[in-house]
């Protein structure tokens, strides 16, 4: 039996004077609990486990996620280090700020540890954000008013756009992005093209989708969920974020992380030239080349068509919680 | 938050469920389509197909739709305007409608063959050479022919199709043996993704006579094959063959940004041998043949300010949804590349 009281290692976020567990807790995936008093155990269990990172978004199964998130870390706030993102998608400051006051209340905190902007995929997404009125200006005054301690932003779609926003020159303190054994040869790879860029500034690198999101190459037995998840946190990053719906995957995590030690360098080649034929065309990696796991809200403002079988959608046609209007508003 | 807040937004949001585009629609397109539907008479420009010394017209049928026509008959009426007004360029794909674009092209070209020049594409998507091979029996059969004029390797969408169509065996190898033949009088390849991906492609020097890409006013300014890839393939001799003139199926102009009169002039005015359009009714191909009967191009003065026009709806690409989704991309290729199917993944 996994233990489910232990330790992670910690890791510095980068230049900052904090630490942070080497796995954290994938917000999203909480969502699928059954219920909440499921969620709020699962949650429970992974502060005693040692897990100390904790991601969560404002736009995540229109706000189900940080709700159960909030009840599950009630009385252990001061243990964990709390992340969400706020969703403008290229639209307003204003914006920005009204979903942090919704997701404090949500969360049932008064600051967060780490606040990011969501999604930047698109193209457009730098310009959008550090233009006057910008998403920026939101995340200078959320850490100026001692709301957030650290801001920065997060993308599965292209490096491209990462590097992008670094080139804004806004002071990010963290960049969330995916980073896998896929990744690491296709042709667009965060892990070659933003990870060192990273590194070089002194940015906490929060890797997601250790096993390329909804776990494609696994199910097809192209790679284990070990392997996966220990390549991802061999790299030089601050922590993995990996997706927790059930006791099961906890166990398994945990176990993983509680007993991590890093693959050498041998195995980690080894690793990539293994899954070098089926990362070519990005068969696994469908964030990056498909809308598929970009969510209402970053469709609605860029215009984009809904997926009606999404789940935000899903919650969205039973729910008053709607934001966001198209950037631009001009009508043509 | 107010709960007037909340409501506002929600209706917004549950109104585009029932619409896709989500910007206004502007009132130029209706107006156009009630205006006379009158086709000049003339013929249309025919412009140089690369190096090569010959010749083709301005706009050419896209075979896809022809396939999306209501009846046989329709398709059959389609093509004989279209020549009768001097159309010459016929697209076609071996995969279009599991063959019923080729087999329609074939019968309505039926004693009209030496008027066209008939381009049809190879969908190995990666597979070798004898597959290919045994495709272009198929496109030959179907379309009534003993020979194309243009044969292209279809779809190079993925990042791994370069290496694929170039690896001992493969699809370039293909291309060679049936020009060899004289099955096939010149050879290409398209895609609608990157133009990263059409570069790879050029970088191996295969002596490509055509290429065939995306060219539109957001294309302008967005992933842009015709800042990218035009100038290559103009500096190299190579027929450029443009698409997607209004999105891939009318986008732009369901949008509002601008007019099918606007976008295919746009496109026709490029350095480009041919624009390919898709007709799949008469109304759609008397729209396009007022544009392309005694074509006059767009001034460069007119086409930057319709690339200024659209630049702000271009740059997250929501008009070519080709390049920033999965949704064009066909079955075979997905299928060949383990991509989650269309049902599974429309975008």
């Amino acid at each position: 039996m996994p233990t489910t009281t232990g330790s992670i290692p910690l890791r510095k976020f980068g230049r900052a004077d904090a630490q942070i567990s080497a796995l954290g807790f994938g917000g999203h995936h909480i969502g699928d609990a059954p219920d909440a008093k499921t969620a709020v155990e699962i949650l429970h269990e992974a502060v005693d486990g040692g897990i100390t990172f904790f991601d969560n978004c404002w736009e995540y199964r229109r706000g189900k996620t940080e709700i159960w998130m909030g009840a599950g870390l009630k009385g252990r706030r001061d243990k964990v280090f709390l992340m969400t993102k706020t969703c403008p998608h290229g639209r307003d400051a204003s914006l920005a700020l009204q979903m942090l006051e919704e997701s404090l209340r949500r969360l049932q905190t008064d600051h967060l540890d780490l606040w990011q902007v969501h999604g930047m995929g698109f193209d457009n997404d730098p310009d959008l954000f550090i233009r006057k009125n910008g998403a920026a200006e939101a995340l200078e005054k959320a850490k100026k008013d001692g709301k957030v301690r650290f801001v920065g932003f997060t993308g599965h779609k292209s490096p491209e756009v990462h590097l992008g926003m670094l080139n804004t020159g806004f002071p990010f303190d963290a960049v969330q992005m995916p980073l896998n054994p896929f990744d690491a040869t296709f042709v667009h790879s965060f892990e070659r093209q933003v990870l060192p860029e990273l590194n070089k500034r002194g940015i906490a690198v929060l890797g997601m989708k250790p096993l390329c999101g909804h776990g494609g190459a696994i199910k097809k037995g192209a790679i284990t969920v070990e392997e996966s998840l220990r390549y991802a946190m061999s790299l030089p990053v601050t922590t993995t974020i990996t997706g927790i719906d059930s006791v099961e995957v906890l166990h398994q995590n945990l176990q993983l992380a509680q007993n991590f030690s890093p693959m050498s360098e041998a195995e980690m080649k080894e690793l990539r030239e293994r899954c070098r034929q089926d990362a070519a065309d990005g068969r696994f990696e469908p964030y990056k080349l498909s809308l598929k796991f970009d969510n209402p809200e970053a469709r609605l403002a860029h215009g984009f068509p809904l997926d009606t079988r999404q789940s935000e959608v899903k919650d969205m046609l039973g729910s008053e919680m709607n934001t966001g209007h198209p950037f631009p508003e001009k009508e043509f | 938050m107010s709960s007037d807040w909340n409501r506002r937004r929600f209706i917004q949001s549950a109104a585009i469920l029932g619409a896709a585009p989500l910007v206004a629609r502007g009132s130029m397109a209706q107006n156009e389509k009630q205006r006379s539907q009158e086709v000049p008479s003339g013929m249309i420009p025919k412009k140089p197909f690369g190096k090569t010394g010959v010749q083709i017209s301005a706009m050419g049928l896209g075979g896809y739709h022809l396939g999306s026509a209501e009846t046989d008959k329709a398709a059959n009426e389609i093509v004989a305007k279209a020549l009768d007004h001097g159309v010459t360029f016929f697209d076609n794909a071996w995969e279009y409608h599991d063959g019923l674009s080729e087999e329609r092209m074939g019968r309505a070209l039926r004693g009209r063959r030496d008027q066209a020049f008939v381009m049809t594409k190879v969908c190995t998507h990666g597979r070798d050479k004898k597959v290919a091979m045994r495709m272009l029996e198929e496109s030959l059969r179907r379309l009534q022919t003993d020979h194309l004029d243009l044969w292209q390797v279809h779809e190079v969408v993925y990042q791994s199709d370069p290496d694929l169509i170039f690896a001992p065996d493969g699809a370039a190898e293909a291309l060679l043996a049936a020009k060899q033949q004289g099955k096939v009088r010149f050879v290409g390849f398209t895609g609608h993704k990157h133009p990263e991906i059409h570069l790879r492609m050029l970088s191996h020097d295969f002596p490509f006579d055509a290429v065939q890409m995306p060219l539109n006013c957001c294309d302008a300014t967005f992933r842009s094959f015709e800042q990218q890839v035009m100038p290559e393939a103009n500096r190299r001799g190579m027929a450029v063959l443009g698409m997607k003139s209004l999105g891939g199926s009318g986008e732009m102009v369901r949008s509002g940004i601008i007019t099918a009169e606007q976008g295919l002039r746009y496109a026709m005015s490029l350095p480009v041998a041919t624009t390919i359009s898709g007709i799949d009714t008469m109304e759609v191909l008397d729209q396009n043949l007022k544009v392309a009967v005694n074509f006059q191009p767009l001034e460069e003065a007119a086409m930057q300010s319709l690339r200024d026009h659209c630049r702000v709806l271009a740059a997250d690409g929501r008009l070519e949804m080709f390049k920033t989704s999965t949704k064009y991309d066909g079955k075979v290729g997905r299928e060949q590349h383990h991509f989650p199917t269309t049902q599974e993944m429309p975008l």
